[in-house]
């Protein structure tokens, strides 16, 4: 298991209640896994916790067990020995950007020359990166000029560039147009072969097609996990809304779950 | 409010980023604005608020010209939610930073507290008036940003992506508020990249490819066929791909319309 959380709760500096609560979930090596729910669910907080940036960066309390890449992210050891194996995508990319190089190839550049790679391997992944993200016809440009959506890109492709064991995206596509979106979403699996995704969106639609695996949260708590068809068919995760807009719409119409949750399902469930 | 957008160049020094804009959208006109990352959707929002000066062209809101016009000036007309609310959002707690427009133009606290209590009501914020604004997560930071847009009475609503990063409930509830406001009169503008957004709360829509206007239809249209949606880079959402694969009596294209056909047809519920 590449990440394993045993009744995992956290808590952000002052708050009241917890932003997850006791949560259990695994998230498989070759796998892309979705963590999904209404606004506030806790899906960011999940991937910050699995990182160790929560409670290393934001502060606060955390509860329970939480194993990435066999450490525990929380530890001065775990920390140490997670360094430069885990590529984390905030939902604000211009928040993420290192503020230290001046083109975007510097930017993308900038995690493997920090973990000390040698030049070769340096220029070489950072192309392979910037091709796959489709910035390479930016690589001169100043990061500070570029669109929401080709910053998400760029910020992207510098994680793509460390080559980390384990991706925590959140909303990685938040910024970008539908053809952007649909190529990262593609990309998705094919970075699994060779390593985790932890992609945290609302966007079932999208995800339904690359997800292998899917956690539904609401208010911090476990709803359902498992195979995306049965949860998301399922009126456990409808219910939350957790769903694809094909079911969401079924559901309202009054019918009762299973529901299909593609337009070939619909079909089929109601044209004779 | 009419907004007229008249042959609008605008460059980032010699990066060209619209090239001769041309549209007007009448009071309770929902618009959406599509295109593609970096067609120039933002910067043509900033044009109409004033944070941007055209370099050739003219941008009209109602009689007014936005030349020599700051964005304090436009505001009494003109209210705009920023993509990225940490450009917008300053105040330490939500009922602070809602309160603020409403103030600033002249409202009795009284009158500003009633739409303050309004505005959080209808964006769902409504237990979050003592929030500080930044320890909400970004999405519904952007719901704080558009009830202070609300609170402001516009009579021309701007926004840039106001969806963003929103689950379906949220969605449906901004689109909800926007068509409502277009209902009121008031002209609304979005930029979006969503085309569920687009059928839920817009009427007309733009497509902005190459800073200029490629696409200006009815937004019926664009999602009643596979082909057209396809051609503009987009795929139909689920509302108009149900009513079109059930054949529903009359094309309804909002999900709520789309599941009230389903039952009567079907006969569920």
């Amino acid at each position: 298991m590449t990440v394993n959380f045993e009744k995992v709760s956290f808590w952000y500096p002052g708050a009241a209640s917890a932003a997850i609560h006791e949560v259990s979930a695994e998230m498989l090596a070759g796998e892309v896994t979705l963590v999904t729910g209404p606004l506030g669910a806790g899906g960011s907080t999940t991937l910050l916790v699995a990182a160790g940036l929560a409670p290393q960066v934001t502060g606060g309390r955390r509860e329970g067990a939480v194993s990435t890449l066999g450490v525990d992210p929380s530890t001065r050891r775990g920390r140490a020995m997670l360094r430069g194996r885990v590529g984390v995508l905030l939902p604000t990319p211009h928040t993420q950007l290192s503020g230290m190089a001046f083109s975007v190839h510097r930017e993308v550049a900038f995690a493997p020359a920090n973990l000390g790679w040698d030049r070769a391997r340096i220029d070489d992944t950072v192309e392979r990166a910037m091709q796959l993200m489709g910035v390479s016809h930016l690589a001169d440009r100043d990061p500070t000029t570029l669109s929401g959506g080709e910053l998400q890109r760029v910020v992207m492709a510098g994680v793509v560039a460390m080559e980390p064991e384990l991706f925590l995206l959140d909303e990685p596509a938040m910024e970008l147009d539908p053809q952007g979106a649909e190529a990262l979403y593609e990309l998705l699996p094919i970075l699994a072969e060779s390593a985790t995704v932890l992609l945290a969106s609302t966007d079932v639609d999208r995800a339904l097609a690359i997800a292998s695996r899917v956690i539904v949260l609401d208010r911090g708590r476990l709803v359902a996990r498992g195979d995306p068809e049965e949860v998301f068919a399922s009126e456990l995760a409808a219910a939350k809304g957790a769903t694809t807009s094909i079911a969401h719409i079924v559901r309202e119409a009054g019918c009762a779950e299973p529901y299909p949750i593609t337009l070939e399902a619909a079909r089929t469930r109601f044209l004779p | 409010m009419t907004l007229r957008v008249d042959d609008v160049s605008f460059a980032y020094g010699t990066n060209s980023v619209l090239r001769g804009v041309s549209f007007a959208a009448e009071p309770g006109e929902a618009v959406a604005l599509l295109g593609r990352n970096g067609a120039g959707k933002t910067t043509l929002t900033k044009l109409i608020v004033a944070l941007l000066h055209p370099d050739a062209g003219e941008v009209w809101v109602g009689d007014w010209n936005t030349t020599g016009r700051t964005p304090e000036d436009m505001a009494t007309r003109v209210a705009y939610v920023f993509q990225h609310t940490e450009q917008q959002l300053f105040a330490r707690t939500v009922a602070e930073e809602v309160i603020f427009a409403p103030r600033q133009l002249g409202v009795s606290r009284r009158d500003a507290e009633g739409i303050v209590e309004e505005v959080l009501g209808l964006v769902g914020l409504a237990l979050h008036r003592e929030t500080h604004p930044y320890d909400l997560p970004p999405a519904e930071r952007k719901l704080v940003s558009l009830a202070a847009a609300l609170a402001q009475r516009p009579q021309l609503l701007v926004l840039d992506e106001p969806t963003q990063g929103l689950d379906r409930s949220h969605v449906l509830r901004v689109c909800e508020i926007l068509r409502a406001q277009a209902r009121k009169g008031v002209t609304v503008l979005a930029v979006t990249h969503d085309l569920t957004v687009v059928a839920e709360g817009f009427t007309r829509a733009l497509v902005l490819d190459d800073g200029r206007v490629v696409v200006d239809e009815d937004v019926v249209r664009i999602v009643a066929s596979e082909g057209r949606a396809a051609e503009l880079g987009l795929s139909v959402p689920a509302g108009p791909a149900l009513s079109r694969a059930l054949d529903l009596p009359g094309f309804p294209i909002r999900m709520v319309e789309v599941a009230r056909a389903m039952r009567s047809r079907f006969g569920v519920g």
